[in-house]
């Protein structure tokens, strides 16, 4: 019927940016299973998947109640040594039974939520994607914890450079024509819709995280500009609130980089409107200059400090 | 310009899931204890006698499955080294192996139970563990970890802990167990798993027992490979346990020992360690690829296996 | 950076300090959050002039966070829910007010599980990736949410954490105050029952005196020679007990003037009550201003 998953993404909770290795241990959060790693165009570690067993109502616009029962699929990583994603989702079928069947049975198809009686795949999806009441399927809960387990890993020195809150990105996948729709809701809060052709596969999923990755790395860099309030204070202080994004964020946009090229055209159309990487650069040019500014401002206030002594 | 297709690959980004070698049936000839050993061999032959008949019987209800080729039978025992070891495998085997013969039983595969738990630095008992998935009660949504009773696990919602929350609210009722999947009536199973003691932990019999049927059906892998291999028999068999290996193959002729199915033909006295080990087993969630690579595999060979692992288990209490 | 305010008693002006505190250090330009663990009596909306939320929040509540009742609790932006439209726009360079509040109808706990604990943790590890400070108000004197509190930080190790004690300027307040923290089944003495390291934690201890009359204060100008005098002469007395009980000078992180506003009506006090309806005191604004720069200055906490 639909997919739906949910994407929380924040900052590692490290003073700097973590290698390899301890990415590989940070995420190793099964026995017996390799954390994969990958190195182009930017480093991403990811942890096996795990699951979660469900039995709940899920969210429906019409209020109607549908119960699903079955398990999630979730997942933890770490983009660039640096930004860590707890994301989970959800394969929503119809059952072909009227009542719980033995846990086995759900097992067997992990990933899936078996939902019984009548159910509109667009019930759902709007339900999911505006706000879920508490007692339904909390795909957000999950997700967090993914991410919790990360950042309270003793390997991190939780010393992170700068404060900053995770954003979720709540997202619903059908098979059809394809589309897309990303919506800005609070501070914090992105639901997206992708109409996709053909059969669901993981490499969906891999599209809504790069651009909940995506997504939160222009919202942080927002919030470091204006609490650096460039013009209302000092250069050379401002550019010092500065500077954490150059050290910690500047490098991380890499769009798409693991994004299938049967989806890239929907990153793309992203990009055209509203337009993510023009936002993005436009930004960083803001930052550079106001750092570059401030140098200049230094450098001639070094020498005319240097000319008043000769 | 025409594009060029580019293809790039990482090897740490791939995932690689070796496949095993399968018989058709794996039949667990017996289960061996102390307490049996102590009682002496005569206790051993019976046992043998009653479980030939069931070893013809499946091994023809397969050649009926499989017509035209050759049914993939293969035999295995288990020897308890973990909780009370006893005699030693130069004293024990050739018994063993002798009483078998006497009932025209070849024992194809010789396995030590504490390899279930550790070996070759491979703790598996705690790779089975970290793939339990909660059986959800109903109203679990997600939204707190799943509960749990430190090394328990149970087939559905303990009753809840009595006991005021807050001061001056009210208290918590007693209230019944209930089993998850109920028909009408609840049957509430709450599984110990392994206990501590002294910071060491030991694992629950049903426990092990369910990482040897996962073993037997080839389900298991860890770092992707296959956790334990068997390895032919020498001529002479050590004088301690730790020197044999984890699973020995004792006839050079045998087929797989691993297997689509299993078969363990039981004395009635274990008839509640089975139900703590389906209840277990009922709730280990296998890695997708491994299931989907045993399902191709058996369908190629036109054999159609049950979905749910569980069904693949099968038992004769004799 | 938690802090834990706490007091001997009640009546002690712990938590309209502790909300005057985190508000000017979000005036500051730090991000902060307040969390009402006063559960028997969470009244932080009040001081916020949150009229929805005054005597804690029906939905959502850290109650029912930690009783596992609701996965998230809730949050309240003050800049932007506040009834008092002088709190409502956030002054430029100020961090984020964020409250979270009680749950309204709440008690005190009971209990401590480990689950409770676990919720805690997970807390406030969550809210110190995005905030600078939290602000935790405790309650009053012994308690399951002190317990809880100290058992949560132990699981925390890399997060830093400061104790507050409130205590008014009176013999039976300095007594309690130092009971408190080093009496039997005191914060120390539990503390180190937990898992913390005694001399660490009392490291992490400092007093803040509230409600104090200075013998030299502008409101005592009318008092004759002899009330004086006598005043002088108690506040040294007080003095030389809380250097005894050492709750004195070199253990105390600030001290808060009296002030009618705080005792008549606990509320925030912003700059206008002070320059423009002038119903404030500067000198309590600069009690709060200092203290908030204080509780973050390493400085201040050198071993003693």
């Amino acid at each position: 019927m639909l997919v739906m998953g949910e994407v929380h993404t924040g900052l590692l909770q490290n003073s700097g940016e973590i290698p390899e290795s301890s990415a590989r241990d940070v995420l190793r959060l099964l026995a017996g299973e390799t954390v994969r790693v990958s190195r182009r165009p930017i480093a991403y570690a990811v942890s096996p998947d795990r699951l979660t067993g469900v039995d709940c109502r899920l969210p429906a616009a019409s209020q109607s109640r549908v119960r699903g029962v079955g398990t999630v699929v979730s997942r933890s990583s770490i983009t660039g040594g640096r930004v860590v994603q707890g994301s989970s989702y959800a394969h929503v079928q119809r059952s072909g039974s009227d009542r719980r069947l033995a846990w086995s049975h759900y097992l067997a198809r992990p990933g899936v939520i078996e939902v019984f009686g009548k159910a509109r795949a667009e019930d759902l999806a709007d339900g999911f994607t505006e706000d879920p009441p508490a007692d339904c399927l909390d795909l957000g809960a999950i997700s967090a914890r993914f991410m919790d387990t990360v950042q309270a890993s003793p390997l991190l020195d939780r010393r992170a450079p700068f404060k900053i809150a995770r954003a979720r990105l709540r997202w619903v996948a059908r098979t059809g024509e394809p589309a897309i729709r990303l919506t800005l809701h609070s501070d914090q809060v992105r639901t997206l819709r992708i109409v996709h052709e053909g059969e669901f596969t993981p490499a969906v999923a891999d599209l809504c995280e790069d651009l909940a990755l995506h997504d939160w790395l222009l919202t942080a860099l927002l919030v470091i500009i204006e609490r650096a309030r460039v013009g209302g204070r000092p250069g050379p202080e401002a550019a010092a609130k500065l500077a954490p994004a150059v050290d910690h964020l500047l490098h991380l946009w890499m769009p798409a980089a693991r994004v299938d090229d049967a989806l890239a055209p929907f990153w793309e159309s992203l990009d055209r409107r509203p337009g993510f990487t023009r936002q993005w650069q436009s930004l960083v040019d803001r930052v550079r200059d106001q750092v570059a500014v401030n140098t200049l401002a230094l450098l001639s206030a070094t020498a005319d400090a240097g000319r008043r002594r000769q | 310009m025409t594009s060029v297709n580019a293809t790039f690959g990482e090897v740490a980004a791939e995932r690689r899931i070796a496949s095993a070698p399968f018989s058709h049936v794996s039949i667990e000839l017996g289960h061996l204890y102390m307490e049996d050993f102590e009682a002496g061999p005569e206790r051993l032959r019976e046992q043998f006698r009653r479980v030939a008949p069931w070893v013809r019987s499946v091994r023809a209800s397969w050649q009926d499955r499989v017509p035209g080729r050759r049914a993939r039978v293969s035999t295995c025992f288990l020897i308890d080294d973990y909780f009370s070891p006893f005699s030693t495998p130069a004293e024990l085997v050739p018994m063993v192996l002798d009483a078998a013969a006497e009932s025209d039983l070849t024992i194809d595969y010789l396995a030590r139970e504490s390899s279930c738990a550790e070996s070759d630095g491979v703790e598996l008992a705690r790779l089975v563990e970290d793939r339990l998935v909660d059986d959800p009660a109903p109203e679990t949504n997600g939204s707190r970890p799943p509960v749990k009773e430190t090394g328990w696990l149970s087939n559905g919602a303990r009753s809840p802990q009595v006991g005021a929350v807050q001061a001056m609210g009210k208290a918590q009722r007693w209230a019944p167990p209930v089993q998850n999947a109920k028909r009408g009536h609840s049957i509430f199973v709450d599984v110990e798993l392994w206990d501590e003691a002294a910071g060491r932990r030991t694992w629950s019999c049903p426990f092990l027992a369910a990482v040897w049927q996962l073993l037997r059906l080839g389900l298991l892998r860890s770092e992707g490979r296959l956790p334990l291999r068997p390895v032919p028999r020498e001529d002479a068999f050590p004088g301690d346990w730790d020197s044999l290996p984890a699973v020995v193959q004792l006839n050079p002729a045998a087929t797989p020992f691993s297997a689509y199915t299993t078969l363990s033909v039981l004395s009635p006295r274990f008839l509640p360690v089975e139900l703590a080990v389906r209840t277990i087993l009922s709730q280990v969630a296998v890695d997708a690829d491994v299931l989907r690579q045993v399902a191709a595999r058996s369908e190629s060979e036109g054999v159609r296996l049950e979905e749910e692992l569980v069904d693949r288990i099968s038992y004769v209490f004799t | 950076m938690l802090i834990f305010a706490i007091s001997d008693k009640g009546g002690t002006g712990r938590s309209v300090t502790s909300t005057n505190i985190v508000y000017r250090h979000a005036l500051q330009g730090n991000d902060v959050c307040y969390l009402d663990f006063d559960f028997g009596s969470p009244t932080a909306g009040a001081i916020f002039s949150v009229s929805s939320v005054a005597r804690g929040t029906k939905t959502g509540g850290l109650h029912e966070y930690l009783r596992g009742d609701c996965a998230e609790p809730r949050r309240i932006d003050i800049w932007s829910e506040s009834d008092r439209e002088g709190l409502r726009i956030k002054p430029p360079g100020a961090g984020r007010l964020v409250l979270l509040p009680g749950t309204e109808g709440g008690g005190e706990l009971a209990t401590v599980d480990e689950e409770m604990i676990s919720r805690c943790v997970q807390l406030f590890s969550r809210l110190e990736e995005e905030f600078d400070l939290c602000m935790v108000d405790v309650s009053a004197g012994r308690s399951f949410t002190a317990e809880m509190v100290l058992k949560a930080t132990v699981r925390l190790p890399a997060i830093p954490f400061r104790w507050l004690v409130f205590h008014r300027w009176t013999r039976q307040h300095i007594i309690a105050a130092d009971g408190l923290v080093t009496g039997a089944d005191g914060l120390l003495d539990v503390g180190a029952r937990v898992g913390h390291d005694a001399d660490m934690l009392r490291d992490r201890i400092r007093f803040v005196r509230t409600a104090v009359l200075e013998p030299d204060a502008a409101e005592l100008v009318g008092l004759r020679d002899e009330q004086r005098a006598w005043l002088s002469a108690c506040d040294n007395d007080l003095r030389e007990l809380a250097r005894r009980h050492k709750v004195g000078r070199t253990a105390m992180l600030g001290k808060i003037p009296l002030d009618p506003v705080l005792q008549w009506r606990e509320q925030l006090i912003s700059d206008e009550d002070v320059l423009a309806s002038k119903i404030a005191n500067a000198e309590t604004t600069a009690a709060f201003d200092d203290l908030a720069k204080k509780i973050v200055d390493d400085s201040a906490w050198e071993g003693l």
